[in-house]
């Protein structure tokens, strides 16, 4: 069946309301990508349509990494037991009303889709130790009242800096609430020196939540012992390069560190964490 | 037979004005923003009022989002807008565009969009029967900034020619020095030019000059929007007071000279004898020769691409 260009859709889904949880596949801690495969695999999340990228994407050639060949996808993937849609992509880079609205279409016309979670990561200058929060972003009173109830950072200011623009997200949340789709923004804040590697704390407090809300009943066991190692990994690190535990030390301390030795810091972290530590 | 806009994708219409043989003035942001401050503030001037706008999702980006409390309260995109001007029977339409619609990254308009968006502002100059259409933008030259610069005209039909010769202060690009009548007015100030060509419309972009050194910067030139301003203000025959936009040009001046001065004193000598070259009489050689001319330009582009300029 196809809901006409750019959308194709390969079956049918049979879930009554369900909620869309979506995840950018190039994320901060590589938190889009990994909560939308956790999801898809504790849940068994079956392929049911996607959005052709020609309009989408810069298709001149492909991009390799990690030795393989790249293409740009975004997929839909429905969890049967479960009223749950899932929708993972690469980040667009032209077109993004269509693109977003496109994902709505299938979201709305396609799924009856009730509430929409849209992922996030944030870098920040904090330590690994530090407790991982949820700031969220709603795109409607009601829905703010829906989540009163959950322990989230719930009254963000915020303003685009000079300069900057907004995120794709918030772009989508406006879409959203344009459309009358109840739906939330979810940001982690992560490390800045795992912003380009994982981190599976991150990963969990946005699992948690969505589990407390969406009813998912996930074993968590194999995400804990993930959590584990990488702070014994961290804790390792500390040990045996002073610099690293200053550096962390400090942050912990709730001290800035220079341009330069931010910088140290990630790279003597992630040459650590690469090498298997 | 009259172009019913209910159905063209994108337009919004609030009211739907009686205007007499009106004209279009049009621009977006370009080099020096010379072309926009120039019809942003002549539609200041008149106080015209907004009647329209071309919805941006299409077109743009968003480019700031307003979060309180939590809750996502706005989405602010860049604004292109059609605003009148009752006159006594000439009477004026005048759109502005906050961006230009890119695709790819590239600074300026080009392609399919610029296309569709080109389109969309003819289709509301056809509706209410807009007879003549003006653009604006910047003409990169061999100037100096302490010098009143030229407009450069170039229309889209000949019968336009000997209208734009009577001009003060203006050349066509075949009396600019070095150009033989050729160039390119890049972005949607010179694409809308083309399209009008296409559809019938006479069509004239004014282009003030910004000196070649200026082009680069972050920096308004409002000097040069003075000179389309009063080039533009004759042809419509209307009489406004610029001095606003000498004010501005006054603290522009001193930024510009904070960065002249961080230009190495041996490019400097060279740019400083632009400041004696005169094109009133353009048959007659000039103080500085063609060769030397080029020879400033080649510094010029070395020393930018060196990194400089970075004040």
């Amino acid at each position: 069946m196809s809901l006409g260009k750019p959308i194709k859709i390969y079956k049918e889904v049979e879930l009554p309301r369900p909620s869309l949880v979506l995840g950018w596949k190039e994320d901060g801690g590589n938190l889009g990508r990994k909560v939308t495969d956790y999801l898809n695999n504790k849940l068994k999340g079956e392929e049911f349509a996607e959005i052709e990228p020609e309009e989408f994407f810069p298709l001149g050639g492909v991009a390799i990494k990690g030795d393989l060949a790249q293409f740009p996808e975004s997929k839909f993937y429905a969890c049967p037991e479960h009223e749950l849609v899932v929708f993972q992509s690469d980040t667009p880079g032209a077109e993004w009303y269509k693109f977003l609205n496109s994902v709505l279409d299938v979201a709305e016309n396609h799924c009856r889709v009730k509430e929409l979670y849209i992922i996030g990561a944030m870098v920040s200058f904090s330590a690994h130790t530090t407790p991982r929060e949820l700031l969220t972003v709603v795109n409607s009173a009601e829905m703010k009242e829906v989540l009163s109830q959950y322990d989230l950072a719930r009254d963000m200011d915020y303003q685009t800096p000079p300069g900057e623009r907004p995120t794709l997200n918030s772009f989508l949340l406006w879409i959203a609430r344009e459309r009358n789709i109840p739906g939330v923004s979810l940001w982690v804040p992560i490390p800045f020196y795992l912003a380009a590697m994982e981190d599976a704390q991150a990963h969990k407090k946005i699992l948690s939540f969505l589990n407390e809300r969406l009813v998912l009943e996930i074993d968590f066991s194999d995400l804990d012992q993930e959590i584990r190692e990488q702070n014994e990994k961290l804790a390792l690190a500390r040990s045996r390069f002073p610099q690293i535990d200053d550096y962390i030390n400090r942050l912990e301390s709730n001290l800035m560190l220079s341009e330069e030795e931010n910088e140290e810091l990630i790279r003597k972290i992630e040459d650590f964490l690469k090498e298997g530590a | 037979m009259e172009l019913d806009l209910g159905s063209a994708m994108g337009i919004k219409l609030y009211q739907e004005p009686e205007l007499e043989n009106p004209i279009l003035v049009a621009s977006w942001p370009g080099i020096g923003n010379i072309g926009i401050i120039a019809v942003d503030t002549l539609r200041g001037i008149l106080e015209a009022e907004e009647f329209g706008e071309i919805e941006p999702w299409d077109f743009f980006y968003p480019r700031r989002v307003f979060i309180r409390k939590g809750v996502l309260e706005y989405l602010e995109f860049p604004n292109s807008k059609f605003f009148f001007k009752k006159m006594g029977g000439k009477d004026l339409v005048f759109f502005i565009g906050e961006e230009q619609p890119t695709e790819g990254g590239r600074m300026y308009a080009e392609g399919r969009k610029a296309y569709q968006m080109a389109n969309l502002v003819l289709d509301v100059a056809e509706k209410f029967r807009c007879r003549r259409v003006y653009t604006s933008g910047a003409a990169v030259a061999l100037t100096h900034h302490t010098t009143k610069p030229r407009v450069w005209a170039v229309p889209n039909s000949e019968s336009l020619i000997p209208e734009i010769r009577g001009y003060e202060n203006t050349v066509l690009m075949s009396n600019v020095e070095g150009r033989g009548g050729h160039g390119n007015i890049t972005g949607l100030n010179g694409l809308l030019l083309g399209v009008a060509k296409k559809r019938g419309f006479e069509a004239i972009c004014l282009m003030g000059e910004i000196p070649v050194y200026l082009q680069g910067l972050p920096l308004s030139y409002p000097k040069a929007s003075k000179s389309v301003l009063e080039v533009l203000t004759r042809s419509l025959r209307i009489e406004v007071s610029l001095d606003k936009l000498d004010e501005l040009d006054q603290k522009v001046q001193q930024r510009i000279e904070e960065f002249y001065q961080q230009i190495p004193l041996e490019i400097r000598g060279q740019l400083d004898r632009l400041k004696h070259v005169t094109y009133a009489q353009p048959a007659e050689p000039g103080p500085i020769t063609e060769e030397e001319k080029k020879r400033i330009m080649e510094d010029v582009e070395k020393f930018f691409k060196k990194g400089g300029g970075g004040g």
